[in-house]
């Protein structure tokens, strides 16, 4: 048995790419051997064309999925090994992985192969292939209850012809699919400590982007307990794509202003328009071309569609919601598959309950908010906390 | 800094420490086994159970199991006597370790018989206790010292009154906050089915704790492995946090007069403190929870539970933790809920009051300096904090 194992990784949207395409799979390539190398510097990187091989230890296999299942970018992949497009070679390999998995009885497995071939100058079609694989197979494992059925094959015996090789599997895992981190850009993130916003910072990771995350802080209002919170969804976030940085703003002074001389039924979409802006700014200054953030149509008062246009309004950064049309189910199930689910349930609240309206408007009307807004120094306040902002390498943590 | 929150857990005392990375340096062997440095670890545990008898009186009648500490010692004392079906009882003021067990044992259709009408000041009535007899309860379960009120179950007038009254029911004291500030008398051992301690509520270690308890009685073990501690409590022991235990209970015990004193001048500065401040300030109302009592039959001397609506206890605490001081909002087991706390619900506030509440709990190593410290800070973030909260009420 070889001690190395061939990883096949497939992409697709990177094929649609045109002139642009080596751009994408230089990034996806760069993304791969920054997951793998601190797992082992063993790994050799090849990438002809629409595929990317690993050629990787067999002990590493493992790892190696775990790993891959991270990277945004990755249609599938699949761990098999490399050989010469021999057919006797081949269905021995075969015969060895489907022998162990037969159930005794005369229905043992229903099986398969599927051929691949992109290199056309290859003798056979693929057609030809699986037969020729399929019968040897057959040949050895029939007498065993060993049975072809294509439509419903419990086993599928894979086989991937290219120019350049040849690579043998019998397994398919799915990768998060969309592209590579950092072919889009950067974007920053209004973070808090709940289940939505790391899931649409997650999403737009998988649009190619790099977020960064800007969190609204309310200390001494509420303990410490949310901004760990927060360090660990960035953390989690960042796991996918590297390189993100955590804006910590201290928020308490603009809401206790707003609080104390606006209306109160307006407060929460003052406090929004608030982030917003100074959100914009730190968006400017670090180089993101959009904020983005988890509010979804009419989840909450200051989501409908009239509040969201009230805050959008503020700023002419391009604002990305990537879950405006998601119901709470769907992105609870998608804050799981992620793993920050957990997190975002602990008890820590994000806003303190003294800054709540008791009856949040729900269709604010802008010219009030900035009749509101004529009340308070919001320029100096926005500054001022501006100027106090914490600056975490989410990379650091 | 100052800390104030003594009733959730308390600094290692210096010789505790000592004591603690001493054994774990030197003592490494498993007390179960039959060579020479096996048998040093076992008999450094003896040494540790009779001094430990010693300090606090335990009678040869009553065994001295280590656990894990408060939460083990009355989940395996509860579970172990009542499941399935042995009538139980508690005033429904007590630390979920004894609350929750009594809900496992309600799931097998042994529903708890709760005192609750009958508290008063957060305490049992004693005229409540023959009404246990009519619904043959086995087994009353109290807190000896109120985990966030510090009102006090005086162990003595129980005993007596289920002698008289209920003499089929057995009583388990939960001690957690008791030791180390109430002299413990050695009469009551002899009316105590059950009594649980924990080493870090009194300057010991994490991760230790005791269940007494009458040896006559059959406990069914919680976990299962090589039968260690009367097969009541399986698991290899841990000398160095036994030594550490028997340690910090030698202190408490040894220092009881000298703490209780202590703690009610600090008590009693604090009560004055906020008193004066209810003077200089008009919009401060403040309703103490605790008992501003120094009869210890009542009231422990460490803790002052008080509610000033109509500003949050949680938003203060976070003021005064800016300004380095630390103090408490309830039980810290339960302090992951956003929920009023049970008790201050069950002694009668209304869910603002209990909100709007702290417990400041001491220790030996608090000084009237620090309680000035909390009082100036406190003061502070009321004024700053009254108007808003005073708003948010209004629109209430």
């Amino acid at each position: 048995m070889t001690e190395r194992r061939t990883v096949l990784i497939r992409y697709d949207e990177i094929g649609l790419k045109g002139r642009n395409r080596k751009f994408f799979e230089k990034c996806l390539l760069r993304n791969i051997k920054r997951v793998l190398s601190s797992g082992t510097d063993d790994i050799v990187y090849r990438s002809p064309r629409g595929r990317i091989f690993l050629d990787i230890p067999s002990s590493f296999a493992p790892e190696c999925t775990v790993r891959l299942k991270s990277v945004p970018g990755i249609a599938s992949f699949s761990i098999g090994i490399s050989m010469e497009p021999d057919f006797d070679a081949m269905a021995e390999l075969g015969i060895q992985w489907i022998e162990p998995r037969l159930k005794s009885g005369r229905d043992a497995m229903k099986f398969c192969v599927k051929t691949r071939r992109s290199a056309k100058s290859f003798p056979k079609t693929s057609p030809e292939v699986n037969f020729e694989v399929g019968s040897r197979i057959m040949t050895k494992l029939s007498p065993r209850g060993l049975t072809v059925n294509i439509k419903e094959a419990e086993y599928v015996l894979e086989i991937e012809i290219g120019s350049s090789e040849t690579v043998v599997f019998d397994n398919r895992e799915p990768g998060l699919r969309g592209l590579p981190v950092g072919s889009s850009g950067n974007v920053l993130c209004l973070l808090s400590g709940g289940i939505d916003s790391p899931v649409s910072a997650f999403m737009m990771a998988c649009r190619g982007c790099r977020v960064h995350f800007v969190f609204f802080d309310n200390q001494p209002f509420l303990g410490r307990g949310g901004y760990d919170k927060v360090l660990i969804l960035a953390k989690k976030i960042n796991h996918f794509q590297t390189r993100g940085t955590l804006f910590v703003v201290p928020f308490q002074d603009v809401q206790a202003a707003i609080r104390d001389h606006c209306n109160e039924e307006n407060r929460v979409v003052l406090y929004r328009r608030m982030m917003y802006r100074i959100a914009a700014e730190i968006a400017d200054r670090q180089g993101s071309l959009a904020l983005v953030t988890g509010e979804s149509l009419g989840q909450v008062a200051s989501q409908t569609l009239e509040n969201l246009a009230a805050v959008s309004c503020v700023t002419s950064v391009s604002v990305f919601r990537p879950l405006i049309g998601m119901n709470k189910e769907s992105i609870i199930s998608r804050a799981k598959e992620i793993g920050t689910y957990e997190t975002s349930i602990e008890p820590q609240p994000d806003c303190c309950s003294v800054f709540m309206p008791k009856n949040p408007a729900t269709r604010s009307k802008i010219p009030f908010l900035e009749r509101d807004e004529e009340k308070i120094p919001w320029k100096e306040l926005c500054d001022d906390a501006l100027a106090k902002v914490e600056i975490i390498k989410v990379d650091d943590l | 800094m100052v800390y104030l929150d003594n009733a959730a857990t308390t600094p290692m005392d210096a010789e505790v420490v000592e004591r603690v990375h001493e054994s774990m340096r030197d003592i490494f062997a498993n007390s179960g086994t039959r060579y020479r440095i096996g048998l040093d670890a076992k008999r450094l545990i003896e040494k540790s159970t009779e001094l430990i008898a010693e300090y606090l009186g335990i009678p040869s009648t009553h065994r001295i199991v280590f656990t894990s500490g408060g939460t083990e010692s009355n989940n395996l004392f509860i579970k172990g006597l009542c499941f399935p079906d042995k009538k139980t009882a508690f005033l429904g003021l007590e630390h979920p370790s004894i609350t929750e067990s009594l809900a496992f044992l309600q799931q097998f259709g042994n529903e708890p018989f709760s005192l609750l009408p009958f508290q008063t000041e957060g305490r049992l009535d004693l005229n409540s206790v023959s009404t246990l007899k009519e619904k043959r309860v086995k087994l009353l379960c109290l807190s000896h010292v109120n985990n966030e009120l510090g009102t006090v179950n005086e162990p003595l007038q129980i005993i007596s009154a289920l002698a008289n009254e209920s003499p089929q029911t057995k009583l388990f004291l939960d001690g957690v906050q008791a030791v180390g500030k109430l002299k413990l008398d050695r009469d009551m051992w002899r009316g105590l089915a059950g009594y649980s301690i924990s080493g870090h509520k009194i300057h010991g270690p994490k991760g230790i704790g005791l269940l007494i308890y009458d040896s006559k009685l059959v406990l069914n073990p919680q976990m299962h492995g090589g039968k260690q501690q009367f097969g009541v409590r399986s698991g290899t022991l841990p000398v160095p946090l036994i030594v550490g235990l028997e340690t910090a209970i030698k202190h408490a015990v040894m220092q009881t007069e000298q703490t209780q004193k202590h703690l009610q001048d600090l008590c009693r500065h604090l009560v004055q403190g906020l008193k004066n401040m209810q003077e200089r300030l008009p919009e401060l109302r403040i309703r103490f929870n605790s008992l501003v009592d120094e009869d210890v039959t009542r009231q422990s001397p460490g803790m002052v539970n008080f509610s000033f609506p109509p500003v949050e206890g949680e938003v203060i605490l976070h003021h005064l933790e800016a300004k380095d001081i630390f103090v408490g909002l309830g039980s810290a087991c339960s302090a992951q809920s956003r929920e009023p706390s049970k008790i201050l619900m069950g002694i009668g506030l209304s869910e603002e009051q209990a909100r709007c509440s702290l417990r400041i709990s001491f220790s030996h190593n608090n000084t009237t300096d620090e309680i000035d410290r909390f009082l100036e800070a406190f003061a502070e973030a009321y004024r700053a904090l009254y108007s808003t909260f005073l708003q948010k009420a209004d629109h209430r």
